[in-house]
């Protein structure tokens, strides 16, 4: 008898920690094990509510607990930001190409994450970071609206930095709207790729954020001289099964869940309506 | 790649002789076959007080033969238990073609539908030929044929005082089993069924003359608002979702979750495409936002992103997207006149 592809994985949350004002993170203990691959996407079950689509991001090689990090957007959503400790909620997947971390070796890592995108980036760092070896160089450029918006906050502005001791790591971060005690840039996340020095021949850049925000960083990316075939975007789209059946999440033929969710630009060029 | 044809064997039985058989089936398996209603075909469980009433080789019924696989509402997880065995009679050429997309999709290897693979077990399909289309059916323009050529259990043809009797597939042969009552079909009977299925596919073109699809794969690639509002038709459309309803390969669906953290279930249903809540997210944004651009999508899907996902067109040509329309949009007129406008950009 096939497994029922829509039956989820039991989780229970240990903790729910509020990054922003929007945004929490629930930290989850699946009942068996549960892996994914950065850049993979599992579907979120609220019992009874309803589901929603999540790129964890906690590290992928984290085996005790898996994080999503969510923006209160919704109805499914408020119901996330409602969950406390001891509540069960069910996961299935993961869903979804990953990232192609085997290309990336050798290669100047870009990452370019604006708000509630920093999630999806989060796990991909530490999986870059866990074999950081393989890579030439990683530019971590953030943004957020203001810094009451910003995710990770202290991991961001401090903890993170001590990987720079050790390896080629920079980070370039900015606010759109700064407050009196800011000490980084301000300005749209965009403004972080002026005066890049990074080898764009060899180098590949990963986009995550608002759909405004990919689309303006996609095209100063191109601006500055990467190929369509470099830019990595994670796309989103309305989704169900997260198998490829139901067809809500389609860009064009594409679909978000089973092509996706990343893509890159020269994928999406000739699709219709890609930018939101 | 050279088209290899394998003879399919054909009996012929009388028309009494098939209905007494018909009758006896319908005492051990649930059985639907189209009826008359008020002059519209639509299915119908039949059994020994009704048999008779069974439309043969009319056209298609109302209701498209997905109704059967995918029902309207479907509880997933847990998934459907006892789902029983049924005979779908009279499915027509345009049905069965349809079956072929939604194979692709829920017999997916990697992730297989709970209750689709066992309702497509369960289920023996009886293919019926076309004699009297629609003004609304254009099969022949999507390469669909009034006639179904495979991929049933059995099809029946119509013929002087009985029918040919085609098996398709083992299922189809064991239905029939050694039954005394078919004979192997005549070469001139075989022939006299060429000519009269000649005659519908002259009938159907005669209709669609007016409608030009030939070119239909110029429409990968014209999705631009502005290019569907040229035929003046489609501002018509009210999001009804008739068309996807009633469509052979319409298979979109949302998932609802009911109950609480105790005992939850989960469902599936039918969705549209044209309501603007189809691909509307969380905060409001949507790819869609325009009826034009809805429109445009599921034409879209089925003569362009069908193909790539599937290979084959998603549009088998049956016409209940024109029959049922609330806003009598005829969508051929739209394609012909939104193929003609790409010409000229």
């Amino acid at each position: 008898m096939d497994k029922n592809i829509y039956e989820p994985v039991k989780c229970s949350v240990t903790e729910v920690i509020t990054e922003s004002p929007s945004i929490k993170t629930v930290v989850l203990k699946p009942e068996k094990e549960f892996s994914f691959l950065a850049g993979q996407f599992a579907s979120l079950t609220v019992p009874g509510v309803g589901e929603a689509p999540f790129t964890p991001s906690s590290s992928p090689f984290d085996r005790e607990k898996l994080e999503f990090t969510v923006m209160k957007a919704g109805r499914v959503t408020d119901e996330i930001h409602n969950l406390k400790k001891g509540d069960n909620v069910g996961v299935r997947g993961p869903y979804g190409k990953p990232y192609p971390l085997d290309y990336f070796k050798g290669k100047e890592i870009l990452l370019v994450g604006g708000g509630v995108g920093l999630a999806p980036l989060r796990a991909l760092f530490f999986a870059l970071m866990e074999t950081a070896e393989n890579y030439k160089r990683i530019v971590f450029c953030c943004g957020a609206k203001t810094p009451e918006d910003y995710i990770y906050k202290d991991k961001i502005l401090g903890e993170w930095h001590n990987f720079c001791d050790k390896f080629p790591l920079s980070f370039r971060i900015t606010v759109d709207k700064k407050c009196p005690d800011w000490k980084h840039g301000e300005g749209v996340v965009t403004k972080t790729l002026d005066g890049l020095d990074v080898d764009i021949k060899n180098s590949v850049a990963v986009v995550c954020g608002p759909p405004i925000m990919m689309k303006f960083t996609t095209l100063k990316l191109l601006e500055i001289g990467y190929e369509d075939s470099q830019v990595y975007l994670s796309m989103e789209r309305k989704m169900y099964c997260g198998v490829g059946h139901c067809r809500h999440c389609l860009i064009g033929d594409l679909f978000v869940c089973k092509d996706g969710p990343v893509f890159t630009y020269d994928q999406l060029k000739g699709k219709p309506n890609i930018w939101i | 790649m050279k088209k290899i044809t394998i003879t399919m064997e054909t009996l012929y039985v009388s028309k009494k002789e098939w209905d007494g058989f018909i009758k006896g089936k319908s005492g051990d398996i649930p059985l639907f076959a189209p009826v008359d209603n008020l002059g519209t075909l639509f299915y119908n469980r039949v059994d020994a007080s009704n048999y008779a009433d069974i439309a043969y080789n009319r056209a298609r019924p109302v209701e498209p033969l997905k109704m059967f696989l995918l029902p309207f509402k479907e509880r997933v997880v847990p998934s459907v238990e006892d789902i029983p065995d049924i005979v779908v009679m009279g499915a027509a050429a345009c049905d069965i073609q349809g079956l072929k997309i939604l194979d692709r999709v829920f017999l997916d290897a990697d992730y297989k539908d709970p209750n689709y693979s066992t309702r497509r077990e369960k289920t023996l399909i009886i293919g019926f030929d076309c004699s009297s289309p629609y003004s609304t059916c254009f099969c022949e323009l999507v390469g669909v044929h009034p006639y179904p050529e495979d991929n049933f259990d059995i099809n029946l043809s119509l013929c002087e005082d009985g029918m040919l009797v085609d098996i398709g597939t083992e299922k189809g042969r064991r239905f029939i089993g050694s039954d005394q009552r078919f004979f192997e079909a005549s070469g001139e009977q075989r022939q006299k069924r060429e000519a009269s299925r000649k005659k519908v596919v002259e009938a159907i073109n005669e209709n669609n003359r007016s409608f030009d699809m030939k070119k239909i794969e110029k429409i990968k690639g014209a999705y631009q608002t502005e290019l569907w509002k040229v035929p003046k038709e489609v501002e018509n459309c009210v999001q009804c979702g008739s068309c996807t309803n009633n469509c052979p390969t319409c298979v979109c669906f949302f998932l609802e979750d009911t109950g609480n953290a105790e005992k939850s279930a989960k469902t599936k249903v039918w969705d549209s495409c044209l309501f603007p809540g189809y691909a509307r997210m969380a905060a409001g944004a949507s790819p869609r936002p325009s009826l034009y651009d809805r429109y445009a999508n599921r034409l879209l899907c089925k003569y362009w992103y069908m193909i790539d996902n599937f290979g084959i067109t998603g549009c088998t040509g049956c016409g209940r997207c024109i029959a049922g329309c609330a806003g009598k949009i005829d969508k051929r007129a739209v394609i012909t006149e939104v193929l003609r406008e790409t010409d000229t950009r």
